[in-house]
C-alpha cells in the first residue's frame, strides 16, 4: 500500500473573487515508502499548493489525502498528527528561524510533539548531525549564521520531528553551487540511513536528476508527466511544452548530437556524462 | 483566514467608478461621508442611500465583496444600536420592563446610526476597492500640495503611504507563509486560551519583524541606487486631468446633496 496518496485532489484560491485560481485539478498520486520523488513544474504550476495539502496545512476544495490509507482530514487530531508524520520544509526556510539559539529553534518541532526533555535533546542532536551542524553553533543565535548555515539549521528543525515523509520545497534555491551540492548530499545521506520517503519540489531539473527515483511534472495544477528520471527527461519536447527545461548537462549532449557527434542523449547527471565522454574519447583513440 | 482581509484592497476593473479621477473620488467620498451626517430624516437618508447603491452598482464590484467589507463592523453596529435603544427615551414607549424600556425615539436613532456607520464604511471601501494605491496616494499628494507652503513635506508623507500600502499585501503573504511553516512544525496557532495564543504568535512575529527590517533596508538601498531625492523636480508619467465623466459625477453628487437638503428642509417645514 502506498504510504501517501491523493485522490482527485482539487483546490481553488479566492473562490468568488476576481482573483479566482484553480490551483489544483484532480491530482491523483501515490507515493511508496522509501521513494525519492521529484515534483517539478514552472512557477505557478501548483506544486507548492500540492505540497501544502500533503501534511494537511491546506484543506482541499474537493478530494482526499490519504496517509497510510487514512484520510488526514478525518478529524482535527488526525490532521495535527499528520503534521509530524509528514515534515514540510518550505522554500527559504531560514526566514522562519525565530528562537534565541540554534538549539532551541531545532527543538521547536519536537517540543510541540510533547516529547520528554531527553527525547527532545536526542532528536535535536541527531538532526544536527545529519546536517553537519557543529556543536558550537547550537548555542549561537540563528541570526548570526551565514545564509547556507541558516538553511541547514532550518532544515534540521523539520528533520528533528523525524517525519516518515519529508517534503522539501526548493531546498537548494539561492545557494552557491557548493552549498547546493552539500545540501543535496546531506539529504541523500539522511534518506539512505533512515529509509524515509522524500519529496523534493523544484522548478529545476538539475535538483532532482541525480537522486530521484521518480519524477512528476506538474503543469496547470495537474500532473502532466510521471515516470522514472529516464522516462521523463528523455522527451525534451514534452518538457518544454510544460514550461520546463531538460537538465543543463542533458542540453550539452543534445547539442553535441545536433552537431553530429555520436553520443547518447539520455544523460542527466555528471556521473553519466563522465562515463559517456570517456567512452567517446576511447572510441576516438584520444584516451587509452 | 488571513487572506480574507479586504480592507484597503484594490480590485482592478474598468467601470465608470474605477475610471473617475482619483482626486475627485477622494473628495466625493469625503463630501458624501459628511453629508450622511446631515441627513435628518428617513427621506434624506434614503436619498443618500440611493446615491451609494447607484455608485456600488456602477462600480460592478461583486455584492459578496461589498458584504465582506461590512463583516468587521457588525459588532460595532450592533453595539451602538443597542446603546441607542438603551439611552434614548424620546417618543412613545413601545415596551417596558422595570427600568428597561424601548421607545420609538430610541429605535429611530438606532436605525439612523447603524445606517450611517454602514454607509460610511461602504463608501470608504468603495473608494479603496476601485482606486489603485498608487493613484490614491498620488491624489492625496496633489490635494494636499498647498501644505507645502507651510513647509510640510507632502511628497515624503505620500511616498511613505504608498510604500506602506504596497507592503500590506506583502506582509500579509509573509505572515501566511511563516504561519504555515510554523504550523508545519506543530505550532498550534488557532486553539488554546488567550495567553497560549499570544505565546504561539511569538514564532510568527519575530521572523516577520526581522524580515520587515531587512526589506526596509533593501528598499532604501534600491531607492538610493535609483537616485531617489524626494519629490523635487519629479515629473509624472500619468498626469491627472478632469474629463467629461468627472464633471458628470460632480453634477450627480450635487443633485444628491440638493435632494438631501430639500428633503431635510421640506420635512422640517411640514412637521
Amino acid at each position: 500500500m502506498p504510504i501517501l496518496e491523493t485522490q482527485n485532489l482539487s483546490y481553488v484560491y479566492g473562490e468568488n473573487t476576481p482573483f479566482r485560481v484553480q490551483a489544483l485539478e484532480n491530482v491523483n498520486l501515490s507515493i511508496e515508502k522509501g521513494e525519492l520523488v521529484g515534483i517539478i513544474g514552472h512557477t505557478g504550476s501548483g506544486k507548492s499548493t500540492l505540497m501544502q495539502h500533503l501534511n494537511g496545512l491546506v484543506k482541499p476544495s474537493s478530494g482526499k489525502v490519504l496517509l497510510d490509507g487514512a484520510d488526514i482530514h478525518a478529524s482535527k487530531a488526525a490532521t495535527y498528527a499528520a503534521r509530524f508524520r509528514v515534515g514540510l520544509c518550505f522554500q527559504y526556510p531560514e526566514y522562519q528561524l525565530f528562537e534565541s539559539t540554534v538549539y532551541r529553534d531545532i527543538a521547536f518541532g519536537p517540543r510541540n510533539m510533547g516529547l520528554s526533555k531527553e527525547q527532545v535533546d536526542e532528536r535535536v542532536r541527531r538532526a544536527a548531525s545529519y546536517l553537519e551542524i557543529r556543536d558550537t553553533w547550537l548555542n549561537k543565535s540563528p541570526f548570526d549564521l551565514s545564509g547556507g548555515e541558516k538553511r541547514r539549521v532550518a532544515i534540521a528543525g523539520v528533520l528533528a520531528m523525524e517525519p516518515e515523509i519529508l517534503i522539501l520545497d526548493e531546498p537548494t534555491a539561492g545557494l552557491d553551487p557548493r552549498g547546493r551540492a552539500q545540501i543535496a548530499s546531506l539529504i541523500e545521506n539522511y534518506r539512505v540511513s533512515t529509509g524515509s520517503t522524500i519529496l523534493i519540489v523544484s522548478h529545476s531539473m538539475d535538483d532532482v536528476a541525480e537522486t530521484a527515483t521518480r519524477v512528476l511534472v506538474m503543469d496547470n495544477g495537474a500532473v502532466a508527466l510521471s515516470g522514472t528520471v529516464d522516462e521523463v527527461f528523455r522527451d525534451a519536447a514534452a518538457l518544454e511544452r510544460h514550461g520546463l527545461d531538460v537538465p543543463q548537462i542533458t542540453r550539452v549532449f543534445l547539442s553535441l548530437r545536433a552537431r553530429g557527434v555520436e553520443v547518447r542523449t539520455d544523460i542527466y547527471t555528471e556521473k553519466q556524462a563522465r562515463r559517456e565522454l570517456i567512452r567517446l574519447f576511447k572510441k576516438r583513440g584520444v584516451l587509452q | 483566514m488571513i487572506r480574507d482581509i479586504t480592507i484597503g484592497q484594490y480590485f482592478p476593473g474598468k467601470s465608470p467608478v474605477h475610471n473617475l479621477d482619483a482626486r475627485l473620488k477622494l473628495v466625493l467620498t469625503f463630501v458624501y461621508i459628511v453629508s450622511i451626517f446631515f441627513c435628518k430624516n428617513f427621506v434624506s437618508l434614503g436619498v443618500s442611500l440611493v446615491y451609494l447603491v447607484f455608485a456600488v452598482l456602477l462600480s460592478r464590484i461583486s455584492l459578496k465583496l461589498i458584504a465582506k467589507s461590512l463583516k468587521p463592523i457588525v459588532i460595532i453596529v450592533l453595539l451602538t444600536s443597542v446603546l441607542q435603544i438603551f439611552y434614548n427615551d424620546d417618543g412613545t414607549v413601545l415596551f417596558q420592563r422595570g427600568w428597561f424600556e424601548i421607545t420609538t425615539g430610541g429605535l429611530i436613532m438606532a436605525v439612523f446610526t447603524s445606517v450611517r456607520i454602514i454607509a460610511l464604511v461602504l463608501a470608504s471601501s468603495l473608494l479603496t476597492y476601485t482606486t489603485s494605491p498608487t493613484l490614491l496616494t498620488d491624489a492625496i499628494e496633489r490635494l494636499f500640495s498647498p501644505l507645502k507652503k507651510i513647509k510640510i513635506n507632502v511628497h515624503t508623507i505620500a511616498m511613505m503611504m504608498t510604500i506602506a500600502l504596497r507592503f500590506i499585501p506583502l506582509l500579509i503573504d509573509e505572515v501566511d507563509k511563516i504561519m504555515s511553516a510554523q504550523k508545519a512544525r506543530g505550532a498550534q496557532l488557532d486553539s488554546g486560551g488567550v495567553l497560549k495564543r499570544g505565546q504561539a504568535l511569538v514564532p510568527v512575529f519575530i521572523p516577520l519583524f526581522v524580515n520587515a527590517f531587512t526589506r526596509a533596508y533593501d528598499l532604501a538601498f534600491a531607492m538610493e541606487c535609483r537616485c531617489y531625492r524626494g519629490g523635487e523636480g519629479r515629473t509624472r508619467l500619468r498626469v491627472m486631468k478632469f474629463c467629461k465623466r468627472d464633471y458628470a459625477a460632480i453634477a450627480f453628487t450635487a443633485v444628491c446633496l440638493a435632494g438631501i437638503g430639500v428633503s431635510n428642509a421640506l420635512l422640517t417645514a411640514l412637521i
